[in-house]
């Protein structure tokens, strides 16, 4: 099929929406049109988060209670997990390992890349759909495929993997050293098709971007989500081959005698790490920054200011996507790599922590003289500020490469990277949730209740994750499955347990949220076009928008962030309105 | 709604500042909120950095966050009251770049002279050095014999008979000798060579304030320190390694020099009556493997 532009004639893709009404098969399981695209996203990622989020609840289990039997569904866990209701050490490591591998590549990447990517692009830059709509859906299905085959792994022989999911080698390479064998390499051939689907993502977003943007709408003048996704997507096409050739090459050193990774036929273990983390550390900024974009579209609205500092907030972006590839090795500090290059990454790490101090001021800008409403999504994205702060100091600490020496892989990196992932990505996701659930849905949420949600999940998150911190400098370290047999631990013991009902009260969180998505898509009231009068190009169609997003090609006129201009009666002015006689915009 | 929401952002910040004080004050009388008493000359150097980190961004966090409860209070919407129509401002930005760049320079100077320091340095020759080999699920010490000087080793001679890789043509190795515990005299500098037979361990004693990895296949020769007071510690495994890696761990012990005096002088001569014993009774054989040699 042709591809759908800016310039098709909006009866072409209207009349193609119009025409062939398709069954529900062809509506939800196999579309060429990026909104339900991004849905499946949507749907897709919530249901792998309560897959994540169980296992998570295993790991705080077994770390408050080693060794109890698990109330209700010990009984019920596969043999290599638990016996007897109580879980086994690597029962743990497998946890573990599928908790994070769940969640870094089946529920925040697409959250924020697929579901949000697909959804906005098109939307925001004034396009119809995305570049190549049939590259979207099979990108979704490879997902899907991904996400089966990496379940399937709990079932399969020997259990699901249980080297971490950073799947250090030689542990990982070798069958008798992990006794998961069969885990391990469907581990791989897991990644490997994920890492097929975001490829196939990142070239749609590059292109769509590029190519696809409406009359007018020049590259400053893209929302910063777009932006964000922009340099997200250019991230995700240099970084995550390098981990398909990667978990390869681990495939091939598992089961059919190479060896890459191992010792024994001088391989290299050292590889693996510099490899994963090539790919590993943009990872991390291929998670947050459209976290950061969707925050920075969320901020000026109720804010009802224009985003302080567009150009530097645009070019800090651009910044962390160039830097992010030169800070690789301060995950392997003390891994047995050389000292001087340890001492190397520490520099271009602490530089890489200067964009991220801009993006926090200049959103403490945008609020500063602002007129602030606290809906949920604003108080998500709020959250998410305050969060990341949190998250982004504690960063300052293990850059620095000594004190790395005391506290590398201790709890104080899980708190970290925890503040940065639920308390910075997935804050601004469920943020992003309540902002664009009518524009997707067509129905406005309960406020009431997503401030309760908002209010439970940030008490929670802090309860859950802040002791961490304590934990990690007293010493305690990650992935042990009973920190109660060592005795600088058991006196910590306290500050676990209260960790682990922080994670219990941080799930009972998601109810208020689910309840109040499953009854205001049927029961909410209805929304209008533009419910938060913002000024993007969404907000300008009907909600939900039809197939081909536009009725007419809009064009741009201005930037995206034109709230309160002085001598106008209304106090947002969207991009496809000129600005009115006689009024001066200023340049951003 | 607001101010629910407000009194809710004030009493989660107090609860913050009190924990952050808490941590600061109480850094010496528990070690629920800090970390374990140091044992080491590096682990001062660290503590310092670690606590100057501390400070800096307890400060920045109670500037931020104090920033940005202050203005969601007063900038909270009021009838009648527009927002303030501004792009920005470039001085504004060019501040907020130049200041965080220039703390973090001094950090990683900082940062990297005491990483030199503690790692890059010389090794004075006094320094009692040990071979310390990891495996699933345990460790393993070799202590030079009276000589002082470990025989030559390499990892590649690493079997499951020869667990330390010794090059047993090396005399200076006749006289080495096996522990299941560490034991060190206090105030000495200790080197270890860091070894794994199988996967990938971290030797990890967070009261010396040291990590390191034990890659398979190398020898890391840089690890060092000094303790400087006596007492048992626990040498654990960070680095995922497998089923048991949450149990692999060994008995440290600092004692007290004449206390190493005397379990050095237990070893040695336990080793060397081992020795003799097992020279004698493998002797024949040696002889007739030597002459299918020539």
């Amino acid at each position: 099929m042709s591809t759908i532009t800016a310039e098709t004639p909006l009866t072409d893709t209207h009349a193609h929406g119009e025409h062939h009404k398709p069954n529900w098969f062809f509506h939800y399981f196999w579309t060429y049109d990026h909104k339900m695209i991004g849905l499946q996203y949507l749907w897709t990622a919530f249901a792998f988060l309560f897959v994540g989020g169980a296992l998570a609840m295993g790991v705080r289990f077994q770390l408050a209670y080693p060794g109890h039997v698990v109330p209700v569904i010990g009984r019920l866990l596969p043999a290599t997990i638990a016996v007897d209701g109580a879980i086994i050490p690597a029962g743990y490591n497998a946890l573990v390992t599928m908790h994070a591998t769940v969640m870094v590549f089946l529920v925040v990447m697409p959250l924020v890349i697929g579901a949000f990517g697909n959804y906005l692009i098109p939307l925001k830059i004034g396009a119809g759909d995305m570049a190549f709509p049939l590259l979207n859906e099979v990108s979704y299905w490879l997902y899907v495929t991904s996400g089966l085959i990496l379940m399937s792994s709990f079932f399969c022989p020997g259990g699901a993997p249980a080297s971490g999911w950073t799947a250090y080698a030689p542990l990982s390479a070798v069958g008798a050293y992990n006794h998961t064998q069969m885990g391990q390499s469907l581990w791989c051939i897991g990644i490997f098709i994920n890492g097929l689907s975001s490829i196939a993502g990142a070239v749609n977003y590059i292109t769509t971007i590029v190519n696809l943007r409406c009359p007018g709408m020049t590259m400053f003048r893209l929302p910063l989500a777009v932006w964000a996704l922009f340099i997200t997507a250019i991230l995700l096409l240099l970084a995550v081959p390098v981990l398909s050739a990667a978990g390869a090459l681990l495939f091939f050193d598992l089961n059919f005698g190479t060896s890459f990774f191992k010792p024994g036929g001088e391989g290299q273990p050292l590889l693996w790490q510099h490899l994963f983390w090539f790919f590993g550390h943009p990872e991390v900024y291929i998670m947050i920054l459209p976290a950061m974009g969707l925050v920075s579209e969320i901020i000026p609205v109720f804010s009802r200011k224009p985003i302080f500092g567009y150009k530097a907030m645009a070019l800090a972006l651009a910044a962390i996507g160039v830097l992010g590839f030169m800070v690789w090795g301060h995950h392997m500090f003390v891994s047995g790599m050389s000292l001087t290059m340890s001492a190397a990454f520490s520099v271009s790490t602490m530089f890489i922590a200067v964009p991220s101090a801009i993006k926090t001021f200049n959103w403490l800008g945008t609020i500063w003289r602002g007129s602030v409403q606290f809906t949920t999504a604003m108080c998500f994205a709020l959250g998410f500020v305050s969060m990341f702060i949190i998250g982004g100091l504690s960063g300052i600490f293990m850059a620095s490469t000594p004190v790395d020496l005391f506290i590398h892989h201790t709890y104080f990196i899980v708190a970290h990277i925890h503040y940065v992932l639920f308390g910075g990505s997935l804050f601004a996701v469920l943020g992003a949730v309540y902002f664009w659930f009518p524009k997707m849905f067509g129905r406005m949420l309960n406020e009431r209740l997503g401030i309760f949600h908002f209010i439970m999940t940030f008490v929670f998150f802090n309860v859950t994750f802040f002791p961490m911190h304590n934990l990690g400098l007293g010493g305690m370290m990650r992935r042990i499955a009973d920190p109660t047999i060592y005795e600088h631990l058991a006196q910590l013991q306290p500050l676990n347990i209260l960790c682990t009902w922080g994670a219990f009260g941080l799930g009972l969180s998601m109810i208020p949220f689910f309840v109040n998505i499953f009854y205001s898509i049927f029961y909410g009231p209805k929304a209008p076009n533009n419910p938060w009068h913002a000024t993007t190009l969404e907000w300008t169609v009907p909600s939900p928008p039809g197939h081909g997003n536009f009725a007419v090609t809009p064009t741009v006129y201005h930037g995206p962030y034109e709230y309160s201009v002085p001598g106008m009666t209304k106090d947002y002015l969207p991009q496809n309105e000129p600005a009115p006689e006689g009024i001066h915009l200023e340049a951003h | 709604m607001f101010r629910s929401f407000l009194r809710f952002t004030l009493v989660l910040a107090t609860a913050f500042l009190l924990l952050a004080t808490a941590a600061h004050a109480e850094t010496h009388t528990t070690n629920l909120y800090w970390a374990p008493q140091n044992a080491t000359v590096g682990g001062e150097k660290i503590d310092v950095i670690l606590n100057s980190i501390f400070v800096l961004t307890t400060v920045v966090f109670i500037l931020t966050q104090a920033f940005l409860i202050y203005y969601l209070v007063k900038y909270r919407r009021r009838e009648g009251v527009k927002a303030q129509y501004s792009h920005g401002n470039n001085k504004l930005e060019v501040v907020w770049t130049l200041l965080p760049t220039i703390i973090f320079i001094a950090l990683v100077i900082w940062s990297n002279r005491t990483w030199h320091e503690l790692l890059q340095s010389p090794i004075p020759p006094d320094a009692l050095e040990v071979q310390v080999v990891a495996y699933q699920f345990g460790w393993d010490f070799l202590y030079p014999g009276a000589d002082g000087k470990l025989g030559a080793s390499d990892v590649r001679l690493i079997t499951p008979d020869n667990k330390f890789g010794q090059d047993k043509s090396d005399p200076a190795g006749k006289d080495d000798f096996t522990s299941a515990e560490f034991v060190i005299p206090v105030n000495k500098v200790v080197h270890i060579l860091l070894r794994s037979r199988d996967v990938i361990h971290s030797f990890y004693v967070p009261q010396f304030r040291l990590y390191q990895d034990a890659i398979p296949g190398r020898t890391i020769s840089w690890v060092r320190f000094q303790t400087i007071r006596t007492g048992n510690f626990e040498l654990a495994c960070s680095q995922l390694c497998g089923a048991g890696h949450y149990n692999m761990k060994a008995k440290i012990r600092v004692v007290s020099q004449e206390e190493y005096d005397k379990w050095f002088a237990g070893k040695a001569q336990a080793h060397a009556a081992a020795a003799a014993a097992s020279a004698t009774e493998s002797k024949d054989q040696n002889l007739v493997q030597a002459s299918e040699h020539k």
